[in-house]
């Protein structure tokens, strides 16, 4: 499965996207790190045709003049899915990426359908310990198994730059209260997916977002981190496709016939 | 000192020498059981009016080693017997079992209990996984999983789902929750030295059922406190059970005399089954790390040696109440533990001496490890 590089032509200027696959669309949001087309994403792209929209600023782009808010990420991916999708879809979130996507299911909702927030950012609480400025402490906080990131990942430069690139969107206020507000205004079903081992997003910000959220689901991952999509990749494939091609469903056991996206693609 | 009342509750009425696995169940007559079970949940309970802190119900099945097929049924019945004593699992055996049935049982347990369970995830004996058919290649990591699943079930705020290596739930949210807050206290297995880390590990407290030899004694404690250590907290005295067989006579010779014949009774009727069940696990799985190879053999080594021996190593307490007194003393100067596990019940010795037995210790070792009660 290869994904191709392509560009939009939105109102406040270009913003460059990865999509792979074929089938329902849905709308990937990425974390920190930037764009990585991980196992999940690839296994994402055996029934969906995936649109990874990279956040300006992110994996050496340019900022936009006027986006620099997160309901202004928000708007500028409502525009992307009219301009580029072109129809409803589901939306994927991840850490930062997560955020972004509860701003956007917050004003604009009825363009997507189901959301799964990975690890969301935005809801720590003020007690919540900082990340690491130390690179090696940084990946003990954000990985449960370091062995498992690819050899060909991005250069700590470019990581780097990523991490710093967020702070062009938000405060650095670990709480969005704003966004707390208004998190009982999303009607879309949700999953939330919090790995056990996250040293960055604590599981009470989950809590939080479970009690607010009307019709969701938490789920934690087992012997993950921040970084569940390398960490655990399998269980994280599993959950999201289920969750993806049964909806609420997903909490039922079918045994062999339900195991996600393997049921899905034999279908 | 704390003081834990402990009892197999051996199926005792079937003499015959076997090593079957599993032992063929046309040995167990149901009408003795039903008589058995009295006795023994009667024992347990005047555990509390002795003066024991805990009484402690574990997990066998399949053989007449013992009848708590599921300890939790003893557990809840004791609690109906009894006002203020800890009700210690120890333990379910987590890596067989499902679980959130676990985290279920063990709230209405404390709920039950008014919050006096302790919360035994242990890891259990190798026969066990013969008996429900896990892999004992699994055992550690299950229970790993399992454990750390059974602490979110019970102290979570919101429903939730696991996706695990072993266990994969879509909705969790247990009715009843623990009355313990956080949650019930643990106590883990200290039978190796991973157990013995995976327990400071948790946080939890750490305990050998029986110990095999003081220095192997010692060198699992000390992995459970550097464990510890490394997980960030200091355990206590009280965070340390060693348990130790007890036979106490006013006639030195015949709490000797007792122990003798009920180790016997014990190696050659309750344990023959599972040892050979123990021998299929040791020759075709990695249950047993080299390590623990050794120490097994070691083990079966202890089992023939006599009384004598065991109470010059400090293994077993035996005697009269003053020199039960002095044994303690020095296993305690040892291993700086602060809860002793005490089993009487071993292999077919008498209830009646038992529920005497009892008694005394209460009147006559009990007051002098006062300090600190």
């Amino acid at each position: 499965m290869s994904f191709t590089e392509k560009t939009a032509s939105l109102s406040k200027g270009s913003v460059k996207y990865h999509v792979g696959g074929e089938g329902r669309p849905i709308l990937y949001l990425h974390s920190g790190g930037g764009i990585r087309v991980t196992q999940p994403v690839l296994d994402l792209a055996e029934n969906h045709t995936v649109f990874m929209m990279v956040t300006p600023g992110f994996d050496g782009t340019d900022y936009l003049d006027g986006v620099d808010t997160m309901e202004g990420m928000a708007e500028l991916a409502k525009e992307f899915i009219d301009s580029e999708i072109g129809e409803k879809c589901d939306l994927i979130g991840y850490s930062f990426g997560g955020w972004v996507a509860c701003w956007l299911a917050v004003l604009h909702g009825d363009l997507v359908d189901q959301i799964i927030l990975q690890a969301p950012a935005g809801f720590r609480g003020k007690d919540a310990p900082g990340l690491p400025t130390d690179p090696a402490e940084f990946v003990k906080v954000m990985y449960a198994h370091p062995e498992k990131i690819p050899s060909e990942d991005k250069p700590e430069d470019v990581l780097k730059h990523n991490r710093e690139a967020m702070g062009h969107y938000h405060s650095g206020a670990p709480m969005d209260n704003a966004l707390v507000a208004r998190l009982g205004e999303i009607e879309n079903l949700v999953l939330v997916v919090h790995g056990t081992e996250d040293g960055a997003i604590p599981k009470e910000s989950m809590q939080l977002l479970k009690s607010k959220l009307n019709r969701s689901h938490l789920v934690y991952v087992y012997d993950a981190a921040h970084g569940l999509e390398i960490d655990q990749p399998e269980r994280v494939s599993l959950l999201v496709n289920d969750f993806l091609a049964r909806g609420e469903g997903f909490l039922v056991n079918w045994g062999d016939e339900a195991a996600g996206f393997e049921a899905v693609s034999k279908a | 000192m704390e003081f834990a009342y402990f009892h197999l509750m051996p199926y005792t009425a079937s003499p015959e020498t076997t090593k079957d696995w599993p032992v063929p169940n046309h040995r167990f007559d149901p009408e003795i059981g039903h008589e058995l079970y009295t006795t023994y949940i009667d024992n347990m309970a005047y555990a509390e009016e002795c003066g024991f802190d805990w009484v402690g119900c574990n997990e066998h099945h399949m053989s007449p080693f013992g009848m708590m097929a599921n300890p939790n049924i003893i557990g809840a019945s004791l609690i109906q017997r009894t006002k203020k004593i800890k009700i210690a699992m120890v333990g379910n055996l987590i890596p067989l079992l499902n679980p959130l049935r676990v985290a279920e049982e063990y709230a209405m347990l404390d709920v039950l209990s008014g919050g006096r369970l302790i919360a035994g995830m242990f890891r259990g004996i190798p026969h066990e996984y013969v008996a429900y058919n896990v892999s004992p290649s699994e055992s550690y990591d299950r229970l790993l999983e399992a454990t750390q699943l059974i602490i979110k079930a019970w102290t979570e705020p919101e429903p939730f789902g696991w996706e695990g290596e072993f266990y994969q739930y879509r909705a969790v949210s247990i009715w009843p929750r623990p009355i313990q807050k956080p949650h019930p206290r643990i106590i883990m297995s200290g039978s190796s030295k991973r157990s013995a880390e995976i327990a400071g590990q948790f946080g939890a407290m750490f305990g050998i059922a029986q110990i095999k030899t003081m220095e192997n004694a010692r060198e699992l404690i000390d992995a459970y406190k550097n464990s510890a250590r490394e997980h960030g907290w200091e355990p206590k005295p009280s965070d340390i059970l060693v348990g130790l067989s007890l036979a106490i006579s006013e006639d030195a010779d015949e709490a000797k005399e007792m122990l003798t014949g009920g180790r016997k009774f014990f190696a050659e009727v309750l344990g023959g089954g599972i040892r050979t069940a123990q021998q299929l696990v040791l020759h075709k799985s990695r249950y047993y790390d080299d390590e623990m190879k050794g120490k097994f053999i070691d083990a079966r080594k202890a089992a023939m040696i006599s009384v004598d021996d065991l109470i010059e190593a400090g293994t077993a307490l035996c005697g009269t109440p003053e020199q039960v007194v002095e044994q303690l003393r020095y296993v305690e100067s040892q291993l700086g533990h602060g809860v002793t596990n005490i089993n009487m019940k071993t292999g077919n010795i008498p209830d009646e001496a038992i529920t005497a037995g009892m008694k005394m210790f209460q009147e006559r070792v009990m007051p002098a490890f006062q300090n600190g009660r």
